[in-house]
């Protein structure tokens, strides 16, 4: 049942390591993550402040990037290079084959996250104290930091991969332009998620049928506002771990139903 | 009952005077142990045949079964292989990395996996060029690997599609014999061609199709027969004997440098052979006419169109 997943997973992921778009994604954000001390100096006072901004910014940015890039191309590619009649010729079924391929890219992504995040904890560990140093005041906060910059990395990764089934499954339903572009507005709209259920509060004026879209859309787009912690990240403020994983659980029970819709589209797709 | 098929169509759209395109109720009955020859030329509707006996698409309406399981289910995956026209593979690996890929999705692993990976490489001859990246593959080479990976899990039933597609000679003829020694070990053979002159030899049964209808079908020996027809050959012919020939046979018909004369009746061949004989021309073949598979092929769509 798992063998061919992970079968499919392991091809995936090193046929997407020769895609040349992702090393350039990649050594674009390691630069600009890598360079964000020098930003910081552009506001005094605020060095630490841009330093997180700019580093848990990229890494969230960057990865959602290739997050669209690899996922709109996934099966695409295997059908437009005929290697999925090979594979679904063998007993390998379509949710294997769709998952495994989704796997694959889970894999890809958690290698380049890993790498930014490497890249940002690297800056940090050198040009964080020097700054700290000079308010002592917020060596508390500081101290908090390390912690939390983690698990904004870890919920980063959980807005990827999410953004990534998206991504997989806009690919089974559209062309690639349109699916990169559906990718997109899902992402942007879904960070303003909160926004629209403000919009559709009846108190602010809202019509009925303001309060019916806008409800719908509040509902149905992915929250991707809520795994950005960067706020609590400055603030110093304590990030539970239980407000981690209840933010991974919403993330995950999205991510089942998106690729539940890309494997009943699949199913019925001719290849 | 290797596959079975009952009035399968796949209608993908209609053409200006509103005839279907595609596949239009084929029948099939295949036999196990026979190599089956799926024959017609360029969209005539043997891929879309093929897909829809793997599974890749889906028919507008018949049915069809392979070893009495639903077509494209993992029972019937398990005991088939598939060697796509111009195959393509992850260009990353190698030939001994690509089976092994292809193992694995049937649960294969560990020395059984490595021993029937070495053996299929001797087998299509890329032993030697194992460690080579399929980015780096002529045709020829791909042609190979894709054969040794439908064969990966010693399937009960072979498709092939245009097997010889990118072969030298040499290599289209140690397929051919590696099919026949297939057969001998009691396989079922599915191929696909438009090439009917390779087919020919290979084929106990066939099924010519056009324009996504089949024209023509039957045991690869009783289509090629004519019966009461007997073919004479000669070479060195005076123009005086050709004319004799001419007036006594059915027909006569130049081929190259050489004439050959058709008879209805045994001996009156055998008379215009003596006569030629005398005449001082050569005897290259006299015997009984078969027809060529593409000379069945054109009757067939000719009488069609």
């Amino acid at each position: 049942m798992m063998r061919p997943i992970f079968r499919v997973a392991r091809a995936t992921f090193h046929e997407a390591w020769r895609r040349r778009f992702l090393n350039g994604i990649l050594i674009f954000a390691i630069l600009i993550i890598g360079s964000s001390w020098v930003f910081a100096y552009l506001q005094p006072g605020a060095e630490l402040q841009m330093i997180i901004d700019i580093g848990l910014g990229s890494i969230r940015f960057f990865g959602m990037l290739i997050a669209v890039f690899l996922g709109t191309r996934l099966i695409p590619d295997e059908i437009e290079r005929r290697t999925v009649h090979t594979i679904l010729a063998k007993p390998v079924s379509r949710a294997q084959f769709v998952f495994g391929k989704f796997l694959g890219g889970v894999a890809t992504i958690a290698v380049n996250l890993v790498v930014m995040g490497i890249a940002f904890y690297i800056v940090f560990a050198i040009k964080a104290p020097q700054f700290a140093a000079a308010k002592p005041e917020d060596a508390l906060i500081f101290a908090a930091m390390y912690s939390n910059i983690a698990k904004a990395i870890v919920l980063a990764f959980f807005e990827v991969w999410l953004v990534l089934g998206i991504a997989v499954v806009a690919s089974t339903l559209f062309s690639w332009v349109l699916s990169v572009i559906v990718t997109f507005v899902i992402y942007f709209v879904g960070q303003m998620a909160d926004f629209f259920q403000q919009l559709s509060d009846p108190e602010r004026g809202a019509s009925k049928l303001a309060q019916i879209l806008l409800g719908t859309l509040y509902r149905v787009l992915p929250h991707f506002e809520i795994f950005d912690i960067r706020e609590a990240i400055l603030q110093g403020t304590y990030t539970p771990w239980s407000t981690l994983l209840q933010i991974i659980g919403q993330g995950l029970a999205y991510l089942v139903v998106i690729l539940l819709i890309g494997y009943l589209v699949f199913n019925e797709r001719e290849v | 009952m290797a596959i079975r098929t009952d009035n399968l169509s796949k209608i993908y759209s209609h053409d200006a005077t509103g005839r279907p395109v595609g596949l239009i109720d084929l029948s099939l009955a295949v036999e196990e142990g026979q190599i089956f020859g799926l024959l017609g030329p360029n969209g005539s509707g043997k891929t879309t045949t093929l897909k829809l006996l793997l599974g890749l698409i889906f028919s507008t309406s018949g049915s069809g079964q392979i070893f009495g399981h639903p077509l494209g289910s993992n029972a019937t995956k398990e005991r088939i292989g598939f060697l796509p026209e111009g195959p393509y593979f992850y260009e990353h690996l190698n030939g001994m990395e690509l089976l092994s890929f292809y193992g694995t999705l049937f649960g294969m692993g560990g020395s059984r996996l490595a021993g029937r990976v070495e053996e299929l490489l001797h087998l299509v001859g890329m032993w030697d060029r194992r460690f080579i990246r399929v980015r780096d593959y002529s045709r020829g080479m791909r042609q190979r690997v894709g054969a040794a990976q439908a064969m990966i899990n010693d399937p009960d039933l072979l498709f092939l599609d245009e097997l010889t597609s990118g072969l030298d000679p040499i290599g289209a003829m140690e397929m051919h014999e590696l099919i026949l020694r297939l057969r001998d070990q009691g396989k079922t053979i599915f191929l696909c061609s438009h090439l009917l002159k390779d087919m020919e030899p290979l084929c106990d049964r066939v099924v010519i199709l056009d324009r996504g209808e089949m024209c023509q079908s039957g045991v690869v020996e009783d289509l090629l027969r004519v019966e009461n027809q007997y073919r004479l050959l000669l070479s060195n012919c005076s123009d005086e004997l050709t004319q004799q020939l001419q007036a006594s046979a059915q027909r006569t018909e130049a081929v190259d440098d050489q004439l050959a004369a058709y008879y209805t009746d045994q001996s009156a061949a055998l008379a215009a052979a003596q006569q030629a004989a005398a005449a001082g021309a050569v005897i290259e073949a006299l015997g009984a006419h078969h027809r060529t598979l593409e000379e069945v092929f054109i009757e067939a769509v000719g009488g069609e169109k």
